[in-house]
């Protein structure tokens, strides 16, 4: 039996009157007991308080004073709509690259400012915990942790969770034991079926404001849509029967009914920025550079494919976690450049991961490694930015191919800016303000500039290609990303018959990787009925002995990303039918 | 001043404040502290701050700006410091008796005569409070409320004006009844947010009613649904829907929950000259009341209607009111076998060029029937 409304929402007492502080009594009993500090202190003393007021979400306090962040009308709009209206229960649906996690991390700030805030819990997939937590950290200034074990819990008020991880006893205790002002969950689309763990898991936290982010809340069918919404605020699309009696004009569930009143009662939970209206990102040119590798250095390549694939599928059979890694590493770094691989073999000399033979083998591949003096890679390179004045990003994974292309392009007459990881903050810091002034290349590795504005640029050149695709979209999400204003550059250096040249025919030629905008990527390999990772598909496909089983696998992984692409389009046009106009606002 | 340029002064101001040397080299300033302060503040001996985010960084400057670690460590600083001071107003000369009169409704012109005065003087307590509204929401304000153990009576006082006029006096032994003074405070301020306070407790307990009012309709219309499609369907889902919604409604009470609290700021002393008065009202009725010369409030009086002590006053019929209570029927009652008003009207060749008071006129009619009934 349900209790009376009026008696549930009001507490007993029929006022509400003034608490004073306890500490209080402690000023009154010091007061004047010795001489104070004087009038000036006395006046700052009201200054600090004035200063500090909050007067609800008037405005928003944070924003004007983010670091490293551009500022768009449409971010300042979303945060004040989903503070002011929607108090602090949102879905942040913006189309992919409008800065969805700016907007969750401007959210959590304002509140953090006026203390509404204090324990927060982001959710993410275990893929991108480390970023959010750099983000968080980077640009807001939260000291985010990212769960590492239970005592987290406890001990963290700002934590970081895989959502896999969380939802798993014993850390599901203890997510649903706390009491969150703010939960975020990034990907929210994954919580689109409410049989699920995930589901689950998340409507069982006990929470004050929750931020939903996805940029696709109907992935399949109207169902998904209803369970997002239930998840924030039930009831806001009625109960499941009759939303579906409503709102679902097909017995699939795929198509929407009556759209404008839908629409009406979503602009209640959901803001949905989208791009090309007022706003539109530059287009991209891609820049194909393929490379002959010159003889000494196809025949390194070839030998050290030969001794990865010999090891990779050894006689034993099972390799070691390590051994593996210790493999992809090799072959990837063969096809950085020489000087990457020279010294990973010659620490592999040492390695009790293999045996005397195979050390034997490392040995002369290491030899011929040393002894090839330039990669014909880089004359491709210097050609290329020879012919351009603008400012470039030249990326590769490895330091040693970054020191050997420094010592190149400066010989050339570049001025060149590095940037990499192990630079201590105040260094990155002056990196990029050099480039920003007289550099002309910024070599970086892959933490090359991540959440730095280099937008001022507008030239990315891969002079490796990471088997991640994620990552390669993250380097031209460097300047291809709001705040560009000018037709970008991607140039790609690659070799023939090699791993990064199946890397192309896939990511290139079969899903026009290069055409997306940055975060379309993710939700389209998210589609891809896979458990193992890119990496590791790409690293099976390489090692297989044959050169047709290679080509008949690489068909098959290419046929399956065009199918995940035909399936994210479709479900771009379905979010587009249901959700077009869900905002207000102008479109971003 | 705009926001930017009061959040530098202040951050400069303080930190000359407790002691440091600030050396500005736009867009940094370089800052030497003392050690005392050093771990207060979590810094080095000498360091580089900035307004300007795009400048963190440089010389490992660390940024001021709303929300800023820095900026929260200056302000618990300012915010424990200068708790308690005491200041001094003099008065020129002795008009501030008259203007004081005057300006509490009780001037000469309004036929009140002030029979004697009597000077001393007095310690007055300003008490700054910080009130804040909380609920899924924050709403705070600052308050001074100003207190005179002479009298007993306590007022807020206008931030603009607490200033003025006062001079520093960080040497003097004072020791006031500090207990007495912030009851009457505390009290005071009840009263002056009580309206903000009701509003706000209004307004949360509306947006709780509609939350809970949905979470109902929702499950239990979703357990109807259950039943309606499986009459013997499993109970475990039926106690699980009813178990999530009251686990709702936790949350959303608790969300909604408002609270309201004061806390005490900082205290002030006053020393002001003051002075007793017995006046004498145009009906023959004396008083007595207390003027200090920084309020320039007439205290010591009650309203007759609503027995507020807060004036402007307006006297009538032997008594005063205040401004704000309406007036009494008595007040407003025409003297019986008198013309309505002695008052030319307006437009009779009596009335041309007279100015329209209608206070005045009452005044003198009010004045006229207590001659009249007056023993």
């Amino acid at each position: 039996m349900s209790l009376p409304v009026s008696e549930a929402a009001r507490p007993a007492d029929a006022s509400l009157s003034l608490q004073f502080d306890d500490a209080d009594a402690d000023l009154l009993a010091r007061a004047f007991r010795t001489p104070g500090d004087g009038p000036r202190a006395w006046a700052l003393n009201g200054e600090a308080h004035r200063i500090s007021l909050i007067d609800g979400f008037d405005r928003l306090l944070a924003w004007p004073t983010l670091r490293g962040v551009v500022r768009y009308p449409h971010q300042e709009r979303t945060c004040l709509r989903v503070l002011r209206e929607m108090r602090g229960r949102a879905i942040l649906a913006d189309e992919v690259g409008l800065g969805k996690t700016i907007e969750a991390g401007l959210l959590l700030k304002e509140y953090t400012i006026r203390g509404l805030v204090r324990r927060a819990l982001i959710l993410t997939p275990a893929s991108l915990t480390g970023q959010w937590r750099e983000e968080m950290e980077s640009k807001f200034e939260l000291p985010f942790a990212v769960l590492r074990s239970v005592g987290d819990w406890e001990r963290r008020p700002l934590l970081v969770a895989s959502i896999d991880t969380a939802k798993r006893d014993p850390h599901r205790v203890w997510a649903q034991r706390t009491s969150w002002d703010l939960v975020i969950v990034d990907e929210a689309h994954r919580l689109k079926n409410r049989l699920s763990v995930n589901w689950r898991f998340v409507a069982g936290l006990s929470k004050k404001y929750m931020l939903l982010l996805t940029a696709t809340p109907v992935q399949n069918d109207m169902d998904e849509l209803f369970n997002l919404v239930s998840l924030l605020k039930p009831g806001a699309l009625h109960t499941y029967d009759r939303f579906v009696e409503r709102y679902v004009g097909s017995a699939d569930g795929r198509v929407p009914a009556h759209v404008p009143e839908l629409r009406d009662r979503l602009r209640d939970v959901m803001v949905r920025n989208r791009r090309g209206i007022a706003f539109t990102l530059p287009p991209r040119r891609v820049h194909s550079l393929p490379v002959r590798l010159s003889p000494r250095e196809r025949r390194l390549y070839d030998d050290v494919t030969e001794f990865v694939r010999d090891a990779y599928w050894s006689v034993s059979g099972r390799m070691s976690w390590a051994a593996r890694l210790t493999l992809i590493v090799l072959q990837r770094e063969i096809g950085s450049s020489t000087f990457a691989v020279a010294e990973t073999l010659n620490r592999l000399t040492q390695s009790p991961l293999f045996g005397a033979a195979e050390r034997e083998r490392l040995e002369a591949l290491r030899d011929d490694a040393r002894a090839i003096p330039s990669n014909v890679k880089v004359d491709h390179l210097a050609g290329f930015l020879r012919s351009s004045d603008e400012k470039a990003l030249v990326f590769t994974q490895y330091l040693r191919t970054m020191h050997y292309l420094k010592g190149v392009l400066e010989g050339d007459g570049h001025r060149v800016v590095i940037y990499h990881g192990g630079l201590p903050p105040a260094a990155k810091d002056a990196a990029v303000r050099s480039f920003r002034g007289e550099g002309q290349i910024f070599l970086s590795t892959e933490a090359g500039g991540e959440g730095r504005n280099l937008q001022f640029a507008r030239t990315v050149v891969n002079y490796d290609l990471p088997w991640n695709p994620l990552r390669i979209e993250q380097r031209i999400g460097r300047v291809h990303r709001l705040g560009q204003t000018r037709e970008v550059h991607v140039v790609n250096l690659w070799a023939q018959d090699t791993v990064e040249a199946y890397l192309m025919e896939l990511l290139d030629r079969k899903i026009h990787m290069f055409e997306l905008v940055v975060g379309e990527l993710d939700l389209i390999l998210g589609t891809l009925d896979e458990r193992r990772s890119f990496e590791d598909m790409m690293m099976e496909i390489w090692t297989l002995r044959q050169a047709e089983e290679r080509r008949a696998a690489l068909r098959r992984l290419g046929d399956a990303l065009v199918r995940a692409r035909d399936q994210y389009d479709a479900m771009r046009e379905r979010n587009d039918e249901v959700l077009r106009d869900v905002s207000d606002e102008v479109p971003a | 001043m705009s926001d930017a340029e009061a959040l530098r002064r202040f951050v400069l101001d303080t930190l000359a404040d407790v002691g440091a040397t600030v050396s500005e080299a736009d867009p940094l300033s370089w800052i030497q502290v003392p050690e005392r302060v050093r771990s207060d503040l979590e810094v080095p001996s000498t360091f580089a701050i900035t307004f300007d985010p795009d400048r963190v960084g440089d010389f490992e400057a660390e940024l001021v700006a709303p929300g800023s670690y820095f900026l929260e460590r200056i302000v618990a600083l300012a915010a424990s410091r200068g708790r308690w001071d005491v200041a001094r107003f003099d008065a020129a000369d002795a008009e501030w008796i008259q203007q004081s009169l005057s300006e509490g409704g009780l001037g000469s012109e309004t036929g009140v005569h002030l029979e004697t005065v009597e000077l001393g003087e007095t310690v007055l307590l300003l008490f700054s409070f910080r009130v804040t509204l909380v609920s899924d929401e924050k709403r705070e304000r600052f308050h001074l409320i100003a207190v005179s153990p002479t009298t007993g009576s306590a007022w807020e006082v206008d931030s603009a004006k607490a200033d003025s006029g006062l001079t520093a006096l960080p040497q003097a032994r004072i020791e006031p009844d500090l207990q007495a003074a912030y009851r009457l405070g505390a009290e005071k301020l009840r009263e002056t947010t009580r309206e903000a306070v009701g509003a706000f407790r209004a307004a949360s307990l509306g947006l709780l009613e509609e939350e809970v009012r949905r979470i109902f309709g929702y499950f239990d219309r979703t357990i109807e649904e259950i039943q309606a499609a499986d009459p013997d369907g499993s109970q475990d889902l039926l106690r699980a829907v009813r178990g999530e919604r009251d686990r709702r409604l936790a949350e959303t009470v608790e969300r909604f929950d408002p609270k309201a609290s004061a806390s005490l700021c900082a205290i002030r002393a006053i020393q002001v000259p003051i002075a007793r008065v017995h006046l004498r009202l145009p009906q023959g009725r004396g008083i007595d009341a207390t003027l200090d010369a920084w309020s320039r409030r007439v205290d010591g009086l009650a309203c007759d209607v609503c027995h507020g002590i807060d004036g402007p006053w307006i006297p009538y019929a032997g008594a005063v009111r205040c401004v704000r209570c309406p007036p009494t029927p008595a007040e407003s009652a025409r003297p019986r076998g008198r013309p309505r008003s002695d008052t030319p009207r307006r437009g009779t060749r009596d009335g041309r060029g007279s100015a329209r008071s209608p206070r005045g006129s009452t005044a003198r009619s009010r004045a006229a029937s207590g001659r009249r009934r007056a023993p």
